[in-house]
């Protein structure tokens, strides 16, 4: 892994700021990747053995995301909303998972480790990259029992919704008069009044396909993944 | 885990715990000590300090005993030159000076360890001076069985840079005293500066090698500095000319003797216009006037730690702020106060 300022640094870059949240994701996610035996959680090989489940949606969360390299969109970044300063790290390989979470002790003891430093935001700032992972966290190890269908890889299972006929992926609909219905169908949604309409220049579509460099990892979208299953069958 | 049994039921099982007799201005202490096996004369003693029931102690894997705690507690907390005994009276663990120096605690560390939930430890100041055996903190987990998890969260927050206390030896300099000012040259008033100075010095168990007049010259200052190091020493104090006026020169002829590192102005009252220089490894202090009147000022906070080898630079003269008015009380119990310890 790289040291901590460098990756300090590029968080802050990602993030679009450095501020202490950054700090405490940073070592965060350095901790709980050495917890479980990860030291370079971005190399190909290792990434698709992690899983991160972030328990906020605040700046810490973006700096976690960063050093892992854990995605939403690649199915290894979770989003679990307790607004609690805290993120699991799970070894698919070994099932070994630890929570490690911020301690509300190390805000107040900001002002200790760093006296010098005025203004809040910059003292933290400071402190949390002087305070030992001791102070600044604790460690729960922990079961995550992941379901096949939370797994990266292809999506597994498709279902359409009877009510509005939306295709729901992964699991995620709940059956509902004994057939499968969308969330939003079955237990309402986060919008309401949903209305459809017209736009103006509804026909616009880029001119032509760019050429791109393939990914160095585009190829897992294709890859079959009987290994993974395997895995998971071990874990359960 | 603990049980709770009637103290008539406890003859021939043994105290889970210190039990504390308080008589008022009298005696505080343990009447009965952990481990001790209850017999019938006890009954009446024990319900007399209100114990009518005892604790039974069936401690779980993932428990601790407050007397394991405290041992874990303080071996953590102790670092060079300080000592402990793993005897816990009340579960509670002393830990005292092993030689005699300079008190340095670290707070951050102490805070830290502190908001651990069911340890707890009290220190003297930093940077107090303290003689041998002196007690200097002392610590305990709060309650009589706890989980062993926090007490080794605390103890490594402790153990971090070599504990949270440490007590260092001063080492024996070789002091050189400049003083400084044409009146004390010229004759015109005799010196009280050097006496003082020694005394300050010699007390810290250092030797004063020379004292050395100058005037209000620059250059001839700056001579005395020179002629000290030549000869050896490896401190040097500085008398007088660090105000404001004209004739304070004592500044600008530290400079000139070739100061790499110099903070000129002190936190604390009396000796605001204190200053700390170093030339090479060699420290330099310019102690105002206001030493020849008032008995404790800056020098005797920044005395002790350079002895103790710190370096006082900008930071550490500012941190005095808080704490560093002196009350000039009619008797001085300095170091026992609060004069410099709000660093």
């Amino acid at each position: 892994m790289k040291p901590f300022h460098e990756l300090l640094e590029t968080s802050a870059v990602a993030h679009g700021h450095l501020c202490p949240g950054q700090v405490v994701g940073v070592r965060m996610a350095m901790l709980g990747c050495r917890l479980i035996g990860l030291d370079e959680p971005t190399r190909r090989d290792q990434i698709k053995k992690l899983i991160v489940y972030v328990e906020m949606d605040r700046c810490t969360a973006d700096a976690v995301a960063h050093v892992t390299g854990v995605k939403l969109g690649r199915r290894s970044l979770k989003f679990v909303d307790y607004g609690i300063m805290a993120a699991t790290f799970l070894n698919l390989a070994t099932g070994k998972a630890f929570r490690v979470v911020s301690t509300e002790e190390a805000r107040d003891l900001a002002a200790v480790y760093a006296p010098e430093v005025s203004g809040k935001s910059q003292q933290q700032l400071t402190a949390y990259c002087r305070m030992p992972d001791s102070v600044l966290f604790r460690v729960q190890q922990v079961r995550v029992p992941i379901k096949p269908v939370d797994l990266p890889g292809p999506t597994q299972r498709k279902v359409t919704c009877l009510r509005c006929g939306q295709v729901v992926r992964d699991g995620r609909e709940v059956v509902c008069d004994g057939g499968y219905v969308c969330r939003p169908c079955a237990e309402g949604a986060y919008f309401s009044n949903a209305r459809e309409i017209t736009w103006a220049e509804m026909s616009w579509a880029p001119s032509g396909v760019p050429e791109l460099s393939t990914p160095p990892d585009h190829g897992q979208h294709f890859e079959k993944s009987g290994k993974r299953r395997a895995a998971v069958i071990a874990l359960r | 885990m603990l049980k709770k049994i009637n103290v008539q039921d406890a003859v021939g099982t043994q105290l889970a715990h210190d039990v504390t007799e308080i008589r008022p201005g009298e005696f505080k202490g343990a009447a009965f000590r952990k481990g001790h096996t209850v017999c019938n004369e006890d009954i009446c003693h024990l319900q007399k300090l209100g114990k009518n029931h005892l604790y039974v102690i069936d401690l779980a894997e993932d428990e601790i005993h407050e007397n394991e705690a405290a041992a874990i507690l303080a071996g953590a907390l102790a670092g060079a030159g300080v000592a402990w005994e793993n005897n816990p009276k009340e579960g509670k663990i002393r830990m005292t000076a092993a030689v005699a120096g300079l008190l340095q605690v670290n707070t951050a560390a102490l805070a830290a360890f502190n908001m651990v939930e069911e340890v707890m430890c009290a220190t003297l100041h930093t940077h107090t001076l303290v003689a041998k055996g002196k007690l200097v903190g002392a610590t305990r987990a709060i309650p009589l069985v706890m989980k062993r998890v926090p007490i080794e969260r605390a103890a490594a927050i402790a153990r971090q840079n070599g504990g949270v206390l440490s007590v260092r030896a001063l080492r024996k300099a070789k002091a050189g005293i400049v003083v400084t000012g044409s009146e004390v040259f010229n004759g015109l008033i005799q010196d009280r500066f050097a006496p003082i100075l020694t005394e300050k010095v010699t007390a810290l168990g250092s030797e004063v090698a020379g004292v050395a007049f100058a005037p209000d010259d620059t250059d001839l200052i700056r001579q005395a500095i020179i002629s000290h190091l030549e000869n050896g020493c490896d401190l040097i104090l500085l008398s007088g000319g660090m105000s404001v006026d004209p004739d304070d020169v004592t500044r600008l002829a530290i400079r000139q003797a070739g100061a790499t590192e110099m903070h000129y102005g002190a936190s604390a009252l009396p000796g605001a216009m204190f200053l700390s220089a170093r030339i090479g490894d060699v420290p330099l202090l310019g102690v105002p006037a206001c030493g020849l009147y008032h008995r404790t000022t800056a020098l005797d906070l920044v005395l002790p730690r350079i002895l103790a080898g710190e370096r006082i630079g900008k930071k550490e003269l500012a941190f005095f702020g808080h704490g560093g008015l002196c009350q000039d009380c009619r008797e001085c119990v300095f170091p026992n106060c609060a004069f410099g310890k709000g660093a």
